[in-house]
């Protein structure tokens, strides 16, 4: 945080109340996390054709992300240079130009100043237009279709960002198969932005219990016999956590593939394609081929692979959040599949949801309590089976094989988002990726030069670091 | 579409449907709702649709995202989740009332089948002091069989474009 006080302890899996809600870390974030991070923007099937337009959101900066005539995407701040407008208040469309509503200054699909009304009448010497084009996105990559932006040049690509995530996304976005259904669903929640994003990379334990109500009613299965929390009833460990660099990470549950779907349509789909996949990419992307995953590419983008949702958390404040919800398809399924999909994504995680609507009362209530200004000191768990976390010999980032339920990429979570909240620059960041797992992993996977740290050693380290700036 | 006018008291029978079905949904008494109003042929449906320009000439989505896209099946699922019991937004129970107004009837080329036009209001309280208010429009298709009315068609549109509830899980 650049200052005296440790807001996550990662190793211990702790994190400080205050980073929900206090605004200056928020106005923090939106600079260090927001405005270096790479974040999602749209798909490449949104915006097929040159001229294809979607606006969106970095943090709280608007952006406009536009097809080029060489079919490459740019994004620029949606802001006139002029007086600042907003120059193109459409979500989506086809332009070959963007006209402000103020006085009219008009940019080309490249950003490029183009016409100012009345130049030569009222300006008295022309415009130099060269230096008011729209001020650019400073990245804007694709990895297998999905699109997505960085605000800092010096950050590392896409492909480097997401890291061994990628490896794991190859899974069912490899040749570009994966597309999303949009327009996006749009909903308000009273919620911190990472509360989200925190339990859809790790929070397999809320299933059974927030959303009791649904898994009742949901066909049984993988998922059906976790109503209630009561247990769970399988001869071996039902999934894995898995943790990258980053802050990515993602639960899984074996064979539990379109288990939240009615039908078995998308089952039998998945199963057609799995032998392909698995003969490609190997045995383990083929078993997770078929599990059901519920993911985070830090900071704010989630997605849950086999119940086929796809959610961006827009930040509206400290306390305010908008989900953006698409449907997220294989672009081999034949139109009736992929309707059927759509029908079933929405049904359980869209604005209606059968399992959306049990998500909010806990996301608002985490932050509610927060007006306590007894309430809001102290400190928050994420320490669900702590010492469990290790390298494992055919699966790339951390791995917690004791189950799906687990807080290991919630550690990591908030381990990357303390990292990046502290690091002057990428540079530092960089610094730290040969030896990122060094003071975290089980003792017994810690490396042979005796890098491992205790908790207690851990807490102590980083005071002797914060100190020292 | 929309064609004749139809006769005072058919007017009248609609419209003690509608508030009926006020009534229901303000109770939440969905099942009742359900079994007594709604052809076993219902489609319920609310589509949702980006801002665009006027000019835009893009055909809509071939998939178009649905907020509600329910059969019968469908809307007797989620009123089944709701009597589990298991809902924890519901306990305690939010209060919801629902005003519905401006309502127009029409004949069409089925004998029994009306469309109509309607606007609502729902104000639901949740918690101790959260209030969302929810305005829309319904475009119905009635069907009257041996003197009784049922739902056979709704398409609800909203003007929020951002759904300020956190979410929209009770019918309208």
């Amino acid at each position: 945080m650049g200052n005296s006080e440790i807001l996550v302890d990662a190793t211990a899996g702790v994190q400080k109340r205050k980073i929900f809600s206090a605004e200056e870390i928020y106005q923090l974030e939106l600079e260090k996390v927001f405005g270096r991070c790479w974040l999602f923007l749209t798909h490449e099937s949104e915006i097929p054709k040159s001229g294809d337009f979607v606006t969106t959101f970095m943090g709280e900066d608007r952006v406009l992300v536009v097809r080029q005539a060489d079919r490459s995407v740019k994004a620029f701040l949606n802001s006139c240079r002029h007086r600042g407008n907003q120059v193109c208040r459409a979500e989506s469309g086809n332009l070959r130009s963007f006209i402000c509503s103020y006085h009219g200054w008009t940019y080309g699909i490249d950003g490029s100043l183009i016409n100012v009304p009345l130049e030569k009448e009222c300006y008295g010497s022309p415009v130099d237009k060269t230096n008011l084009g729209l001020a650019p996105v400073a990245k804007v990559e694709n990895f297998n279709g999905f699109v997505f932006g960085c605000l800092d040049p010096e950050a590392p690509s896409l492909r480097e960002y997401l890291g061994e995530m990628a490896w794991y996304m190859e899974t069912f976005t490899s040749g570009g198969r994966a597309e999303l259904l949009g327009p996006p669903l749009k909903s308000v929640l009273h919620t911190n932005w990472k509360l989200p994003a925190e339990n859809f990379a790790c929070d397999g334990y809320h299933v059974g219990w927030t959303h009791a109500a649904a898994l009742k009613v949901a066909p049984a299965g993988p998922l059906g016999q976790l109503a209630g929390n009561t247990g769970i009833n399988t001869t071996e460990a039902p999934g894995i956590q898995i943790a990258t660099r980053h802050g990515h990470g993602f639960g899984c549950i074996w064979n539990a593939a379109s288990s939240i779907h009615r039908g078995t349509a998308l089952n039998d789909y998945l199963l057609s394609k799995q032998p392909e996949v698995a003969k490609r990419l190997g045995e383990w992307r083929g078993k997770l081929f078929m599990a059901h995953w519920d993911a985070t590419i830090f900071p704010n983008c989630s997605f849950l692979y086999a119940t086929n949702t796809f959610k961006v958390w827009q930040p509206k404040g400290p306390g305010e959040i908008e989900v953006w919800t698409w449907s997220m398809v294989d672009k081999e399924m034949s139109s009736e599949l992929k309707r059927n999909v759509q029908k079933e994504a929405i049904r359980t995680f869209g604005t209606a949801g059968t399992f959306e609507s049990d998500d909010a009362v806990n996301f608002h209530g985490c932050m509610r309590t927060n007006r306590g200004p007894q309430t809001r000191k102290g400190q928050l768990t994420n320490s669900m089976a702590v010492g469990f976390d290790k390298t494992h010999p055919e699966l790339p980032g951390v791995i917690s094989e004791l189950s799906f339920i687990g807080e290991t990429a919630g550690r990591n979570f908030y381990r990357f988002w303390d990292e990046v909240m502290d690091a002057a620059n990428w540079d530092e960041i960089r610094a730290a990726n040969s030896h990122w797992t060094e003071d975290w992993l089980a003792p017994e996977t810690r490396d042979t030069n005796g890098n491992g740290r205790n908790q207690s050693d851990h807490f102590e380290h980083r005071q002797t670091q914060v100190a020292g700036k | 579409m929309a064609s004749a006018s139809v006769s005072p008291d058919l007017h009248q029978q609609v419209l003690q449907f509608y508030y009926r079905e006020a009534r229901l949904f303000s109770g939440k008494q969905y099942r009742q709702w359900l079994e007594a109003m709604v052809d076993r042929e219902i489609h319920y449906w609310l589509p949702i649709a980006d801002l665009r320009y006027r000019a835009d000439r893009r055909p809509p989505p071939e998939f178009v995202p649905s907020i509600y896209d329910d059969n019968y099946d469908d809307l007797e699922e989620r009123i089944r989740r709701l009597e589990t019991g298991l809902v924890w937004m519901e306990d305690p129970p939010s209060r919801i009332r629902h005003l519905t107004t401006n309502v127009e009837v029409y004949g069409t080329d089925v004998a029994s089948e009306f469309d109509s036009f309607s606007n609502f209001l729902v104000c639901r309280n949740t918690e101790d002091t959260d209030e969302t208010l929810t305005i829309g429009a319904r475009e119905d298709r009635l069907r009257l069989r041996d003197g009784n009315l049922t739902l056979l068609r709704r398409k609800v549109i909203l003007g929020q474009r951002v759904i300020k509830d956190t979410n929209l899980y009770f019918l309208m």
